[in-house]
Formats: C-alpha cells, sequence, structure tokens
C-alpha cells in the first residue's frame, strides 16, 4: 500500500501547477493576471516544434518562437518583448535558436480567456554570459527601415502600417468612416 | 481491492500516455477575427470586447507589425493562434498576416493543441469578410491615441 501511494505522489507531481517565481527579477506591468516567471528553456520554433517544417536558424526571424521549457517540456509563448512600444519577442530569441537559455520575465494566466502559457520576455541570459534586457526590437526595425527615419514612435513611421491606413483609415472601414469619426470627436 | 488500485493507477496515469510534443493536427474550419493576442490577453488596453474590431484595427497593425503573435478568435470565444496563413509562414510581422487585422474570414486548416493554447496552421482562407465588428461605436478607438487628432 506505502508504495502505492508513493507512486501516486511520484506520477501526479509532474501534473501539478508549478511556480517558477522564485529568483526573478521581473518588473511588474500592473496587468490583471500577470505572474512573475524565470526558467530554463529551450528556444523552437513553434510551427517546426508542432509540425516538423523546419526550416533553418528557425525561420529567421519571420516565425513565432516558443520557449520549451526544460523542467516540465511545457511550450510557453512569448508574445511580448520588454519594450512598452506593441512589439513582439521572436527577434529577441532569434539569436538563440535551438539553445538553451534562462529566461525572466512575466507569465499571463488567465481562466476567464484561457490564457495559458503565455509570455513577456524581460530578459535572457545564455550560458555564462551576462543577462541581457529583451528591448533590442526597435533598433533592429530602424536598420530595417533607414528611409522611415523620423520624429515619434516606430509604428507611426512604419511604412507597411501606412500604406493599411492611408487605403483602409484608422478604423480600417475607409477613409469615409474616418473623417465621420473625426468630425464627431475632434 | 486490487482492482479498485489498477483502476486508480489507470485514472493517475492517463494524462501522461499523452506524448508533450504531440503533432497530430486536426483539420478545421473555423469564423472569426484576426486579432491582436497580447491586447488580447494581458487587458493592458482594457476588455476584451475593446480590443477587437474596428475599435482596435490601428493598434492591431502596430501589434501584428511588431510581431506580436495575431490569432483567430471564433465566434465561440476560442482563440486560434495562428501560424501560417496559406503559403506565408510568416507569423511574426508577416504581410498576409498584416492584411487581414481585425478582419473577420472563414478559415480551412490544422487546429494543434498544446499545453492549453490552440494552434492554426491556415492552409486556405475561404472567405475574408473585412472588418464587420464596428466596435468604435461603443468604444470610440483603442487606445485612443491609435487616432491620431487631425487638428494637431
Amino acid at each position: 500500500m506505502r508504495k502505492l501511494l508513493t507512486l501516486l505522489a511520484f506520477v501526479a507531481s509532474p501534473l501539478t501547477a508549478q511556480d517558477f517565481s522564485e529568483g526573478s527579477e521581473a518588473k511588474t506591468w500592473n496587468l490583471y493576471a500577470e505572474v512573475p516567471a524565470r526558467f530554463e528553456a529551450t528556444v523552437v520554433d513553434v510551427l517546426c516544434e508542432l509540425t516538423g517544417d523546419c526550416p533553418a536558424n528557425c525561420g529567421d526571424g519571420a516565425r513565432q518562437l516558443g520557449l520549451v521549457r526544460t523542467a516540465d517540456d511545457v511550450l510557453v509563448l512569448p508574445m511580448k518583448n520588454s519594450q512598452p512600444a506593441f512589439t513582439g519577442a521572436a527577434e529577441e530569441l532569434l539569436p538563440f535558436c535551438a539553445q538553451v537559455i534562462e529566461v525572466d520575465g512575466l507569465m499571463i494566466e488567465d481562466e476567464d480567456l484561457a490564457a495559458n502559457n503565455i509570455y513577456l520576455v524581460q530578459r535572457i541570459k545564455a550560458g555564462d554570459a551576462d543577462w541581457i534586457k529583451a528591448n533590442t526590437w526597435t533598433k533592429k526595425w530602424a536598420k530595417k527601415y533607414p528611409e522611415a527615419k523620423g520624429k515619434g514612435p516606430w509604428f507611426r513611421r512604419d511604412p507597411r502600417i501606412r500604406e493599411v491606413t492611408e487605403r483602409e483609415g484608422y478604423l480600417g472601414l475607409g477613409t469615409e468612416a474616418d473623417a465621420a469619426y473625426a468630425a464627431e470627436n475632434f | 481491492m486490487r482492482g479498485k488500485f489498477k483502476a486508480a493507477l489507470a485514472v493517475m496515469l492517463a494524462p501522461l500516455a499523452l506524448p508533450a510534443a504531440a503533432s497530430e493536427g486536426t483539420r478545421i474550419q473555423v469564423t472569426g477575427e484576426i486579432i491582436d493576442t497580447w491586447c488580447y490577453y494581458s487587458g493592458v488596453m482594457g476588455g476584451p470586447d475593446a480590443v477587437v474590431g474596428s475599435a482596435h484595427h490601428t493598434c492591431a497593425l502596430w501589434c501584428s507589425a511588431g510581431g506580436i503573435p495575431v490569432g483567430l478568435l471564433a465566434e465561440d470565444g476560442t482563440v486560434y493562434m495562428v501560424l501560417k496563413i496559406e503559403q506565408d509562414a510568416g507569423s511574426a510581422s508577416g504581410d498576409t498576416q498584416l492584411s487581414l487585422a481585425a478582419h473577420t474570414v472563414t478559415a480551412d486548416g490544422m487546429l494543434y493543441e498544446r499545453d492549453g493554447l490552440n494552434y492554426l496552421v491556415v492552409s486556405e482562407v475561404i472567405s475574408d469578410m473585412d472588418i464587420v465588428n464596428t466596435t468604435h461605436e461603443d468604444y470610440g478607438t483603442v487606445p485612443p491615441f491609435s487616432f491620431p487628432d487631425p487638428n494637431k
């Protein structure tokens, strides 16, 4: 009987939710469902991980990258980097494709919205190197779009975004709808 | 007694029988809006009803171009993380997903479930209904500065 209980306890342990907040220095974003989380993981190309469609270097920045956590083999989806600028995490993780790294940031766990294993990565540590901040997206964007140099945040100057808003309007319903909205609200 | 132990053991072991990286996809057809998943899940801009449709169109463009994953929010509330649309595997700032921001579409593709999230590989966008969710009528624009003041 004791052996059986021991076996059951062993079997049950991986199924219980784990706390990854120990040692985290993640800064709060004051989000409703944020939980600090620091853990070791392997950087993967999510599409490759799920389907076997695996180009070189995790897709070279075109694809979403995931974090397969060492402790429990859970696939965590990092959606955000640490910049408050509408910027994702894939660019930050790409240099570490297929590598085991340590990350620190905020997990979003919201049962009401079925948000599971969603992550905002704030800093990254690879091997013996120092921690680096996951905040390089805008610099990489500026390098990619030198012609968009100017004042204001990147998202006001991005050529692709400008092309869509000039054609479809800010509401996406056409320029006439925008004009009516502006007349009513400004 | 032994039978009960076996039954209990079977219940405990059943979830472990599933491979961690199950790659068996399921073909589905689903209708919903292409959304900005970070604003939807994080609540950073407000409640989920305010960060969809025309109210959030410009912010959805920003986030999609910024490399944040897009999702398909189905009519039943399920969110599918979109990994590929037809031939375009650009799920981080790709052109196809950018062109569909806030659009309601019917998509045919393969569903992969992993660790509480649904991932969708769209083989075909069967129909694109453009933006049908006119949420700006209730919420204005979210965030408000996504519609620049024309007088400035």
